[in-house]
């Protein structure tokens, strides 16, 4: 006499649950690390992250606002960037949260992409290589134009010179209040320190009020 | 040009997505108008949620021909955003900055993932 009950071993126990728990999606959250070719960006996407980071594609037409637009592909305005992705959740957060991470190019023609990168972002880490430091000065300044809380970590890279985080601020013109840190990139601890002191620093903005940007368009002009 | 063939010539999506616009697979399913590279965009969105971005470096596709199939497929109910926890205030305006509450969140659950991770001291 069958069971009307299935048995816990039945194939077709469970076929009816839905994959998902029916509650809310987690609350995403993004981060942009931001930095000069070779200053590590795929690499402290890839300490923390979940997934191996993917590289990303997207067409930017110079001096255009208009991401979203393929228009002038066939015609030479147009420039591909490439950007890392890497994510990781935090179900034991006290929301359950999930963390996209984003790496982006340095280069100032890059800056359309930052700024959809950085709507409603928590902040930025400008990874810096200090033997390139001058690539790090258009993302400062970006950051610092659109009134975006960010942290500058030096990647201590085997072999080079090490300097004193406070030589590094000085040399960027960075005021006391952005943290500058150092890290290896490739060791999930400093990254997630790293990132520790940016939603710090984060939080530390907001409870000053927001800050607004006065001129968006400051790095497109320069 | 293969993202022009990908889209059918469309140069802009539907609708408004964002690089971390999160989909989730809906009930509906892809037409046989539809590309066949749907298919693929929904298989991926079975096995997890997955974001703009994501679809587009796993397919290899630019960020803007996936903003325009899935604004199809969106359309089609095919994929679906997913409603996030009701406590989730700064979706609401997605362009806001998030709320301290998050903020406090997201610290707690970096410190709960890696213990051994050290938060500088807050200068200034």
């Amino acid at each position: 006499m069958p069971s009307p009950t299935p048995r816990p071993g039945d194939p077709a126990v469970g076929l009816r649950t839905p994959s998902r728990p029916p509650a809310g999606a987690p609350t995403v959250l993004k981060v942009v690390i931001a930095g000069g070719f070779g200053a590590g960006k795929t690499t402290a996407v890839g300490a923390v992250s979940e997934i191996t980071p993917l590289s990303t594609e997207e067409y930017l037409t110079e001096a255009s606002a208009d991401v979203d637009s393929l228009e002038g592909v066939e015609a030479k305005q147009t420039t591909t960037v490439a950007f890392d992705f890497g994510r990781l959740s935090l179900p034991d957060a006290p929301v359950p949260l999930e963390l996209f991470l984003f790496g982006t190019p340095g280069q100032d023609r890059f800056v359309d992409l930052w700024y959809d990168l950085s709507r409603g972002a928590v902040g930025a880490v400008v990874l810096v290589d200090t033997r390139r430091l001058e690539s790090s000065f258009t993302p400062v300044s970006f950051f610092e134009d659109i009134g975006l809380p960010f942290v500058v970590a030096v990647n201590q890279f085997d072999g080079a010179h090490r300097y004193h985080p406070e030589q590094v601020r000085a040399a960027l013109e960075l005021p006391a209040s952005v943290p500058v840190v150092t890290c290896d990139a490739r060791d999930p601890n400093h990254v997630a320190g790293v990132l520790l002191t940016l939603v710090g620093h984060a939080v530390k903005n907001a409870a000053a009020g927001p800050v607004r940007p006065t001129s968006t368009t400051t790095l497109q002009d320069a | 040009m293969r993202t022009y063939t990908l889209t059918r010539g469309r140069t802009k999506p539907r609708h408004l997505l964002g690089l971390e616009t999160v989909l989730d697979a809906g009930p509906g399913r892809p037409g046989p108008a539809q590309a066949e590279e749907c298919e693929e965009i929904l298989a991926l969105c079975r096995e997890r949620r997955r974001s703009v971005t994501e679809l587009a470096g796993r397919l290899r596709w630019p960020v803007t021909a996936v903003k325009i199939l899935v604004s199809d497929l969106l359309d089609a109910d095919v994929l679906v955003v997913p409603v996030t926890a009701p406590y989730a205030a700064s979706d609401t305006d997605s362009d806001a900055s998030p709320s301290t509450q998050l903020l406090a969140a997201l610290s707690a659950g970096l410190k709960r993932k890696w213990p051994d991770a050290i938060a500088y001291p807050q200068a200034g």
